[in-house]
């Protein structure tokens, strides 16, 4: 059996050493140089604001923060009905986000007829829903929910707006997580004589959970730092009462505004402490979501 | 694991024992024919042939039937392909019985040598002899079985000669002889069957061994092989 | 001196019966007969002209080039069809003599009864024990459950293998032993007939035998149509074949599949009808 030799002609021999001047190598290296330049700016910027957050409001950062009303005095001044408004509001926009929001993404992924005009419609505006500036909010829920069903300027209706503003990212994120269930398990479902209404409730949303777990929380993050639509919609400066579900409130970025506000230095500080708290509540609840995310995360 | 296949494989298998079992029963009746000088034997035997001849075909198909349906490889494709040239090797025995069969009924109405009839009685003995022990040593996978077909072989090759000698002495005897010149042809026949038998042996060798060897080649001294 | 039989003398027995003649499989019950089947989608023609019968307890194999309808066919059996928006079905399917496709068919109960395997093992990403009681559960069928799940696990030749695990996931399987769950799953609603998509392409060697070994065992109780790319195993399982092709326009725009022979695996293997039959088995097309 004959074997053939591979023959092989080179009329180039690159040495190493001249490989390495080369013009590649150095655009290798630029652009990496410039990759770490973007993030140390970046998160640099981010490091510096928050070192300075830190160092500001430190001093300010005790018990009274948490106990204590607003007050004219900075020593005095507390924050607690002001988060626990932001509390609230929080609780009653979860529960009502993730309801409609689950349910709309599964009727968008699940049962309606993509080649509808009005589907089509959805499709496209969801996105755009998720862009509107939280102030358009605002307004609208003044016009129709503050004064239009007469709720007035209370906790619920400022629940009702952020509920709004957060809704379309928590239908997309649902959508998404919906959409991570593969196709094969519907399939298999089905074909063990599974109604549609069974094969989602049972198999797509139990898959689904941890990713519109993680899609809610980011979004509820979100919300709770909002300030212009709760402005709008009545969350007044000044209160040093503990709030209601239907009672009048503010919210803690209102507070932190009304701190700045103010002429005494002192209160600069207590407002830094209040933005570290803001920071802490939201910081955290990202770091639940991301917990959340890695640990049911469904390996397929 | 592979059910199928095995399934397969035992079937063919066993069809072809059942085969050789019917070729035994074919050389025994005509070993029967020629001592008794049975005509009505010689007949059935040769009619016998029709469901030798059956089985034969049949083991063909199914050997089609296993290579097309279960593409064997290694030891089971060496298994079917024996079967394949074995099942040939019994069809030929039933066709030298068939001969033997004739050649008795043909020269029945001539008288008998008593000498040459129990030395082809003989010779048949051994031969169906040897047809029972190939069917064995293929059954048992057993080469050294098979191999000692050759020189079984040797003593009906022996016995061969002997005949031959022995009618070379009714040379004055005109019916003597023509009636002994039918039975050198018988002898060849019992002689023949003898040959397919070493050749079944050998295809067990094959299967055991994956190589194809002559026990002994009609054109080299014993020992003496190419390769 | 004593000889060793080379044969199982039972084993023989069971090779006779398993060898089955024409005769004997045309002399059974039809549980699928289709006449006259063409399927659109979104009004192209997918496969067209496709009139066959599958018999009761036999395993029948389509066989054909990719692009040929098999798939597209054997999930008009269970009308898995009716979930791909678009898709139409034409001609009649009768499945033990009722129309399969008739108003007052509901597919959901057709799928209970008509169970499907995947080519890739889709396991639902709960435990071994809630995979094969989802069926059940959802069917709502009475009686013990975890007898049910038992059962469908020795059924598909898994139980041995898992059931000191029951609890954990089934993600956790191997290929092979996912696929034989994804078997149990649907013996476990007690179908008369299993669909198998190329149910071993996703699989090691290893584990392709034991499915076909394990088709061979189940054909007893079930009638299976498996489609499969690999046509030795169609020699190797299958009862009856079904060669299909693809037939293309003159202007070589719409490709469509057509039923082009349907006989005893043995004849399709050894002495097929059609040329074209010929040259795909023997791989010099295709």
């Amino acid at each position: 059996m004959m074997i053939i030799e591979p023959h092989v002609e080179r009329d180039y021999e690159p040495a190493p050493e001249q490989a390495a001047r080369s013009g590649r190598v150095w655009r290798n290296r630029l652009f990496k140089g410039a990759m770490l330049f973007s993030m140390l700016v970046a998160f640099g910027t981010l490091a510096v604001l928050l070192v300075d957050i830190v160092l500001t409001g430190w001093p300010a950062l005790t018990a009274t923060l948490f106990t204590e009303a607003p007050s004219s005095l900075p020593e005095e001044a507390g924050a607690r009905p002001a988060i626990l408004a932001t509390l609230y509001l929080g609780g009653t926009v979860l529960l009502l986000s993730v309801p409609i929001g689950a349910l709309t993404a599964i009727y968008l992924e699940e049962y309606a007829n993509r080649e509808r005009w009005w589907n089509k419609l959805i499709e496209v505006n969801i996105q755009n829903l998720a862009a509107v500036p939280s102030i358009v909010y605002g307004i609208l829920g003044l016009a129709f929910i503050v004064r239009g069903i007469g709720i007035g300027r209370v906790v619920f209706a400022g629940a009702l707006i952020l509920t709004l503003v957060v809704l379309p990212t928590v239908v997309v994120a649902s959508r998404e997580a919906i959409r991570g269930v593969p196709d094969s398990i519907r399939q298999g479902a089905f074909a063990l004589g599974a109604t549609k209404w069974q094969v989602v409730w049972r198999q797509v949303l139990p898959a689904a959970i941890p990713g519109m777990a993680t899609g809610s929380i980011l979004a509820l993050s979100r919300a709770i730092g909002e300030t212009a639509p709760l402005l709008m919609v009545g969350a007044t400066v000044y209160v040093a009462f503990n709030p209601t579900l239907f009672g009048e409130y503010t919210a803690l970025p209102i507070q932190i505004y009304n701190w700045v506000r103010q002429p005494d230095p002192e209160f600069q500080t207590v407002a830094a402490a209040g933005a570290i708290v803001l920071l802490v509540i939201v910081l955290a609840m990202n770091a639940v979501a991301i917990f959340v995310r890695n640990r049911y995360r469904q390996k397929w | 694991m592979r059910i199928g296949l095995q399934s397969e494989l035992d079937a063919l298998e066993a069809g072809f024992q059942e085969a050789g079992e019917i070729v035994f029963r074919s050389i025994r009746g005509a070993i029967d024919a020629l001592r008794t000088q049975d005509v009505e034997l010689c007949d059935e035997v040769i009619a016998f042939d029709d469901e030798v001849d059956e089985r034969y075909l049949a083991l063909e198909r199914q050997v089609e039937m296993v290579l097309a349906r279960q593409t064997p490889v290694a030891t089971d494709l060496r298994l079917v392909l024996a079967i394949l040239h074995s099942a040939l090797h019994l069809e030929r025995m039933g066709d030298q019985c068939v001969t033997i069969a004739k050649l008795t009924k043909l020269s029945s109405h001539l008288g008998t040598q008593q000498a040459v009839v129990e030395g082809l009685v003989d010779m048949g003995e051994r031969c169906a002899e040897m047809a029972r022990v190939s069917l064995s040593a293929f059954a048992a996978r057993d080469v050294q079985q098979a191999r000692a077909l050759h020189s079984l072989d040797d003593l009906v090759d022996n016995a061969n000669r002997q005949v031959f000698q022995e009618v070379l002495g009714y040379v004055n005897d005109a019916e003597a002889l023509e009636w002994g010149m039918r039975q050198i042809t018988v002898a060849r026949c019992f002689e023949r069957i003898g040959d397919n038998a070493v050749d079944i042996g050998e295809q067990t060798a094959f299967i055991v061994t994956g190589e194809f060897a002559e026990f002994t080649d009609a054109s080299h001294e014993d020992g003496q092989r190419p390769g | 001196m004593e000889t060793q039989p080379h044969i199982d003398s039972t084993r023989i027995a069971e090779a006779s019966r398993g060898a089955l003649a024409r005769a004997d499989i045309e002399r059974r019950e039809k549980v699928f007969s289709v006449t006259d089947l063409a399927v659109y989608y979104s009004g192209k023609p997918a496969l067209e002209e496709v009139d066959i019968d599958v018999y009761r307890n036999t395993v029948t194999a389509f066989i054909g080039p990719s692009g040929c309808g098999k798939s597209t066919f054997i999930r008009c059996f269970n009308r898995m069809n009716d979930l791909i928006p678009g898709a139409k079905v034409e001609g009649t399917v009768l499945y033990h003599g009722e129309d399969l496709y008739g108003p007052d068919v509901d597919p959901v109960e057709i799928r209970r009864r008509i169970g499907m395997v995947f080519q890739k093992p889709n396991p639902f990403p709960k435990s071994i024990y809630d995979n094969i009681a989802f069926g059940p559960r959802v069917l709502d069928m009475k009686g013990s459950l975890d007898e049910r799940v038992e059962g469908a696990l020795r059924r598909a030749a898994l139980w041995d293998e898992v059931k000191d695990r029951l609890k954990d996931g089934a993600l956790g399987l191997s290929g092979g032993q996912q696929q034989r769950l994804c078997i149990a799953r649907a013996l476990a609603v007690e179908p008369d007939v299993i669909l198998m998509d190329e149910p071993a392409s996703a699989l090691d060697p290893i584990s392709t035998t034991r499915i076909e070994d394990l088709m061979h065992e189940l054909k007893r109780e079930y009638t299976i149509v498996i489609v499969t790319h690999n046509m030795q195993q169609a020699a190797r399982v299958a009862d009856m074949t079904a060669f299909f092709s693809v037939v293309v326009d003159d202007d070589g725009s719409a490709r469509r599949g057509i039923l082009v022979e349907y006989d005893m695996t043995t004849k399709i293997f050894t002495t097929p009808s059609d040329k074209r039959t010929e040259d795909y088995v023997t791989g010099r097309f295709g």
